[in-house]
């Protein structure tokens, strides 16, 4: 070997060494180390973008004062978003005893709710028949990438979902040009209310497209109905898509119970199918409000309840996996829909992600789930849980008491009053709500908020605030929208799809904008990216010359 | 629906059980028809062309002709003359609610352009609907959620129609298809392994034999030109 020869294999050895140095140094990479001055404060957030959504649409003023109609007396409901008067009035006569004129005002089949026969005539209807249909909402559709009967739980968060809701007529969108779903489909399933003794007819009239039950959970009901068939709900006797079945009770003892689908429990459950069943105490002239659509106050109290109770409300808490509830969104075919739901999907290595109250998260809970009080008032708030995990009941400035657990009233030495209310799945708690200002029951006017205090609880999806939070509001410090004061500089933020959707910085806000804004990119580092490049070439050229070198030889 | 509410129907619901007019809304425990139209003629038509009856069923039942579908009705297109005036039997032979919705109809006629047949369950309805005169795909479903969506949906073409509407069962494709997984046997990958090979073994034998290929071609090209 010539000294020639040994020296041009030196260099080659060290510029090999060089390039791999040089590419180790220069390597490109997604984050980078910056300057002396990092880079500078970035905005996301748009001014006057379509991802703004108006705290509170006022869409009917009318329907919040106290009100008759057709004889029937409808509390008032000062919030945002009242319930529909109507819709109050139907549920307490029946869809066969109210007047057209006001039935022509709800969204109610004809034979949605009928009341008959006034069994023990003390001056209200006992034998009952309430028609329920199963609906899919935020649905997908063959004919373009879009959700179908939407409903938003939040501002832009629509996670597919399963409902009862009262058989309705119509449209069950808000128009033909619309793709919301008409005010009557909605999360969660209704309340449903009945009297103690009632002769109850529930008939599920399968308008899915998979099978589903009713579950009566904890409501006085035979195993079998008058025919000698299924009266409890379970798999083996499903309802399926198209068909109809009848449950039928005269329940014996009064509490909150509730109702939910038994088929693939674990899934129906979670999709949205379960609600309240509340049986009333029987009393003379007694007329139940049949249906609280959306849970929350209830706008026609029974008459027990009226006796101890100012107000009452049904505070329904559910979870949502959005991974399950994507499964709808992501096909149309049901044979696809029922393998990745009830075989792909495993519930065991799920989460939940969306947490609500009476159908929304925060900030939407503002509109139409908030308790709204006067000082010293009586109230009766109903809460069965829904949700997968348990939940921490927590009331800002108030200490509550649980009055009855799972429907059957506590003794009194077990009443216990506390500020935490652990509620496990599908139990329920009735709790009685003082607004005495005597530094235990009430700690005054305010606007105390109310959540799940499990930390997940109050997020959406992870986003803080959201989940269940709500407001126990004061009356005086609510506007004429029945929207909290002093609250704007938080709606303003929250009442946003870009903020739950995680596209804008939490606090970029007045002078802090640029201090908590988004910090900008960094500006890649052009030379060494073109060192690296010049390094790469050279190694892959020699190699390239060493094969052809290696291969002449071999010739040779 | 909300508009429906106010003037026409108020006249027509106070005696809504016995009530049957030719316009508006009737409302009873089966059922309601909106806007069913037997005589009056659309601006544009001087006569009623044609009178057709038809009878259209909807249940779950019509659905089992079309895989990855839960609602259908039996009929999937119905062709009319312009002009013309379908009387219509709607059938439910299910046990819940379903609709027959048309729409895209004159408003001067139909309120919101609509007509509307719904079943409260099992049962039938008897009404009449006149189409313009327009060349026109109307589409005709059931809006309850997820019926459409799951089959329920059909088209009424007047004069040939403009167009067939997507996803009506048997007759024309979704926007937003679904995926299914593709059978991958050990078969089939057998057989792009064997076609690959085919395909080598065509370029091989092709420069192999490119010149005796090249001659034959040849031989081919000079049998014909004479004839022509
Ligand atoms: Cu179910
Ligand atoms: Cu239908």
């Amino acid at each position: 070997m010539t000294l020639k020869k040994a020296s041009l294999f030196l260099a080659v050895c060290l510029l090999i060494l060089a390039a791999t140095g040089i590419i180790i140094y220069t390597f490109p990479s997604q984050m980078g180390k910056a300057d002396l001055t990092p880079p500078e404060t970035v905005f996301n957030q748009e001014k006057g973008n379509n991802s703004i959504v108006k705290p509170c649409s006022n869409e009917h003023p009318e329907w919040r004062p106290s009100q008759v109609i057709d004889d029937v007396l409808i509390n008032a409901a000062p919030d945002c978003s009242p319930d529909n008067p109507y819709e109050v009035a139907t549920s307490v006569k029946g869809t066969n005893n109210v007047s057209m004129a006001t039935l022509m005002q709800t969204d109610f089949a004809q034979d949605a709710i009928t009341m008959g026969e006034d069994l023990d005539n003390d001056g209200d209807p006992d034998v009952i028949h309430i028609k329920l249909e199963v609906v899919e909402l935020n649905g997908s559709s063959p004919d373009g990438d879009y959700i179908i009967n939407s409903f938003d739980i939040a501002p832009g968060i629509q996670p597919g979902l399963w409902v009862y809701a009262p058989k309705s007529r119509g449209m069950a969108v808000k128009n033909f040009n619309s793709l919301v779903s008409n005010p009557l489909l909605r999360a969660p399933s209704p309340s449903i209310r009945v009297e103690q003794g009632d002769k109850v007819y529930i008939t599920l009239e399968n308008t899915h497209y998979l099978p589903h039950t009713i579950h009566l959970h904890g409501v006085d009901h035979p195993w079998v109905n008058s025919k000698g068939e299924d009266n409890d709900g379970m798999e083996e006797h499903s309802v399926f898509p198209g068909q109809s079945h009848t449950y039928e009770i005269q329940p014996r003892h009064v509490g909150t119970m509730l109702y939910h689908c038994h088929v693939q429990t674990a899934q129906h459950f979670m999709m949205g199918l379960g609600g309240m069943f509340i049986i009333e105490e029987n009393q003379p002239n007694n007329w139940v409000q049949t249906f609280n659509i959306g849970a929350g106050q209830v706008r026609h109290p029974a008459k027990a309840v009226i006796k101890n109770y100012n107000q009452e409300y049904d505070l329904h808490y559910q979870s949502i996996d959005k991974k399950l509830a994507h499964i709808i969104q992501e096909a149309n075919d049901p044979r696809l829909i029922a393998e990745r739901m009830a075989r792909d999907y495993n519930i065991t290595e799920s989460f939940e992600n969306y947490f609500l109250l009476n159908g929304h998260s925060f900030p939407y809970t503002i509109r139409d789930a908030m308790i709204i009080t006067s000082e010293n008032e009586d109230i009766k708030l109903h809460v069965a849980n829904f949700q997968r995990s348990s939940i921490a009941l927590h009331i800002h400035g108030h200490k509550a008491t649980t009055v009855a657990l799972d429907g059957v009233d506590q003794p009194e030495a077990l009443q216990i009053t506390r500020d935490v209310i652990d509620i496990a799945t599908a139990q329920r708690n009735d709790i009685h709500l003082k607004t005495r200002n005597d530094g235990l029951h009430s700690y005054g006017p305010g606007l105390w908020m109310f959540h799940d205090h499990v930390p997940t609880g109050t997020t959406t999806d992870g986003m803080e605030p959201g989940g269940n939070m709500a407001i126990m509001a004061y009356k005086e410090l609510l506007d004429d929208q029945g929207m909290p004061k002093m609250h704007d500089h938080l709606f303003n933020e929250v009442f946003n799809k870009d903020y739950y959707a995680k596209k804008q910085a939490i606090w970029a806000e007045g002078s802090y904008a640029k201090l908590l804004g988004d910090a900008g990119l960094l500006i890649p580092k052009h030379i060494y990216i073109i060192l690296f490049g010049l390094a790469v070439g050279l190694l892959l050229g020699l190699l390239l010359v060493g094969v052809l070198i290696i291969k002449r030889n071999l010739k040779s | 629906m909300k508009n429906c509410l106010t003037g026409i129907i108020f006249i027509y619901c106070v005696n809504f059980a016995f009530a049957m007019n030719h316009s508006g809304m009737l409302m009873n425990e089966k059922g309601m028809i909106m806007n069913s139209n037997t005589d009056k003629i659309p601006k544009d038509c001087t006569t009623i062309s044609e009178t057709i009856d038809v009878t259209i069923r909807a249940g779950h039942q019509y659905a089992l002709k079309f895989p990855g579908k839960m609602y259908a009705f039996d009929t999937q297109e119905i062709n009319v003359k312009p002009c013309a005036k379908l009387n219509i039997t709607f059938i439910n032979d299910d046990q819940i609610r379903h609709q027959l919705m048309i729409h895209g109809l004159p408003g001067y006629l139909y309120s919101e352009g609509m007509f509307h047949l719904e079943l409260n369950g099992a049962g039938q309805l008897e009404a009449s609907v006149i189409f313009p005169s327009q060349k026109k795909t109307y589409l005709m479903h059931c809006e309850l959620p997820q019926h459409m969506e799951k089959g329920m949906k059909s088209q009424i073409k007047v004069d040939g129609g403009d167009g067939d509407l997507p996803s009506i069962p048997g007759i024309s494709f979704p926007i937003k298809a679904d995926y299914y997984k593709i059978d991958w046997s050990q078969l089939t990958i057998a057989i792009i392994a064997l076609s690959i090979l085919l395909g080598i073994a065509i370029v091989l034998i092709v420069v192999n034999y490119a010149a005796k290929i090249s001659a034959m071609g040849d031989k081919i090209l000079s049998n014909i030109k004479p004839k022509s």
